[in-house]
């Protein structure tokens, strides 16, 4: 194949795989999910998860707690890693320390509300259970392997994240429950939601001509993961450039007062979403327009959300909400779009058969190489979900799909750097090892599933796992009390 | 006065920056102003949460971005304490 003709493809495949990854239906998920993220960063304060992790506390609370605390409290990376060192030093110690860290970057609400939508609620609902489920886990065994190593927990406590009071407001709880149905409302798959209830078709003769112009500027093609073009496509696209004109002016320094960027911001976004959930079709006269069960949902939320924010919030709350929702957009956002679109253009570079061959079926090796691919290669956040479609349309089964996810997020070099000089470079590496078994085995479980293992030899498998934990639980609950004991008792 | 801002690099850190160096303007007072962005000098603090804020040695904030008005109120308490 010539260059020139190679270079046109890949720029096409680039183009058509950011138009599949941006469509209407990614941004139902997408807006909601960012929103969700800010809200959590800026109305649950650390304390009400932390005061849970304190050095006193049963095993019992604090592992869940901390699983808990991984998926609300580290949505961005930089939190993480201090956090994790304080729970580790001033706090309940290594295993909640680890479980926290694991947890983290594993169920992250974007990453996980991403890879419902484009690849399949099935794998996200595995990666959410089974990550906690290992969290909790991998916490437990490094917990139980060092438990006569207390090197950590020598630092003395400053006054404490793990002694204070505090709570979520209500209105906080309301406004993230909001949120989440938006979320919900605007990516569930079913027929009540799907269906228009009201359809008017605006006369636009040319519209034909238009959509088939831009199907060949953007074919669909299903072997590449390409869905087209619609036009309802492209006014979403010039949508988003509108907010991020308006955003960029309106909700940067939005701690200073809105203004009338921040108004249109907000409106454009709720705009977006609206439109997003229209259902368009092309007919002879022009364009149908479906207002399905999912418009009407969405503009509910949107309405509620709306009031919920100008009635029951603290103006710092809401300034506070949307100014850490626009900071993750611009720290994820531009990098998701420049991932997708290499994804794209790589993906007509490589042949599917080294894929298939090495992870075509669900092996034990096709797992291991989908972690040894996630450990090996750093893609900033959100981008490893477009990469392991990219694998999922070439040929790789959905097990090792899993590990790769699970993978990905967990190990990067920084990170294990960072990890060391908290914990030492043993226990790091212990870490590393358990993190890649665990990956695979919920790769391989995950796959089984999926060619059909049967559900209840799946459950039994789980909770047989959940007991040996369970186990590990009882043994290191009933070793600290002697140990707390032994230490309270004056000498023999 | 000895003002650190503890944070690696992440938005949050440099808003608690600037609120810093406003509420020293307007307590018109001298300080030297550090911003710490390595990892592992911030965790040898001992802080939970970045960014955090420390003034004369202390950490008076950490895991938020504290308002002006707060900060003008330790940095006129460490004032006191120094004074």
């Amino acid at each position: 194949m010539v260059v020139s003709d190679l270079i046109f493809l890949m720029l096409q495949s680039g183009l058509g795989s950011l138009a599949s990854y941006l469509a209407a239906h990614v941004l139902l998920c997408l807006v909601p999910a960012f929103f969700i993220a800010g809200a959590m960063t800026a109305l649950i304060p650390k304390e009400a998860i932390i005061r849970f992790l304190g050095r006193d506390a049963s095993p019992w609370v604090s592992y869940p707690m901390a699983a808990l605390g991984g998926f609300v409290l580290a949505v961005c990376s930089c939190t993480i890693l201090p956090l994790f060192a304080g729970i580790f030093r001033q706090g309940a110690g290594l295993g909640p320390a680890i479980t926290f860290l694991f947890v983290g970057p594993a169920i992250n609400i974007l990453a996980v509300s991403y890879t419902g939508v484009a690849i399949g609620l099935d794998i996200a609902l595995a990666r959410i259970l089974l990550s906690a489920v290992f969290g909790i886990g991998i916490g437990l065994i490094m917990a139980y392997v060092y438990r006569h190593d207390t090197r950590g927990n020598q630092q003395a406590m400053t006054e404490g994240p793990f002694s204070a009071k505090a709570t979520v407001r209500k209105a906080s709880v309301v406004l993230l429950l909001l949120l989440l149905a938006g979320l919900i409302v605007g990516t569930l798959s079913v027929p009540v939601l799907r269906d228009p209830y009201l359809q008017i078709t605006v006369p636009l003769g040319e519209a034909g001509t238009w959509q088939a112009a831009l199907d060949r500027l953007v074919p669909y093609d299903a072997s590449l993961g390409q869905e087209g073009v619609s036009l309802q496509g492209v006014l979403l696209i010039g949508l988003l450039v509108v907010i991020g004109v308006s955003a960029w002016f309106g909700l940067n320094a939005i701690d200073e007062g809105f203004n009338r960027w921040s108004w249109t911001a907000l409106a454009m976004i709720a705009l977006t979403l609206l439109t997003s959930a229209l259902k368009t079709t092309i007919v002879p006269e022009g364009i149908a327009i479906g207002f399905t069960g999912r418009f009407f949902g969405e503009l509910v939320v949107v309405c509620a959300t709306g009031l919920v924010a100008a009635k029951w919030m603290e103006s710092e709350e809401v300034t506070e909400w949307l100014w850490e929702s626009w900071r993750f957009v611009k720290q994820i956002f531009p990098l998701l779009v420049v991932g997708v679109f290499l994804a794209g253009m790589v993906r007509v570079i490589i042949p599917a058969s080294w894929i298939e061959t090495l992870a075509g079926r669900n092996t034990l090796l096709a797992n291991f190489v989908g972690v040894v691919f996630g450990v090996v290669m750093y893609f900033p956040t959100l981008v490893e979900v477009p990469i392991a479609n990219m694998f999922l349309g070439m040929g790789m089964h959905r097990g090792p799909l899993l590990a790769y996810l699970m993978a990905d997020p967990e190990l990067s070099i920084q990170s294990i750097l960072i990890t060391a000089k908290v914990i030492g470079q043993k226990k790091t590496w212990m870490y590393v090892g358990l993190v890649s078994i665990f990956s695979t085995l919920a790769g391989l479980l995950y796959g089984a599933w999926v060619d059909g293992a049967s559900l209840w030899r799946m459950a039994g498998f789980m909770t047989s796992i959940v007991a040996i934990f369970v186990g590990l639980i009882v043994i290191l609950w009933r070793f600290e009390r002697r140990k707390k004991e032994s230490a309270l008792e004056p000498s023999r | 006065m000895d003002v650190k801002i503890l944070g690696s690099g992440c938005p949050n850190c440099k808003r608690v920056e600037k609120t810093a160096r406003e509420a020293l303007a307007e307590m018109s007072v001298e300080a030297v102003v550090t911003k710490v962005t390595d990892m592992e000098e911030i965790l040898s603090y001992n802080i939970p949460a970045t960014p955090g804020l420390m003034i004369n040695g202390e950490l008076v904030s950490y895991g938020r971005i504290p308002t002006r008005a707060e900060t003008v109120s330790w940095i006129a308490t460490a004032l006191d304490k120094a004074g």
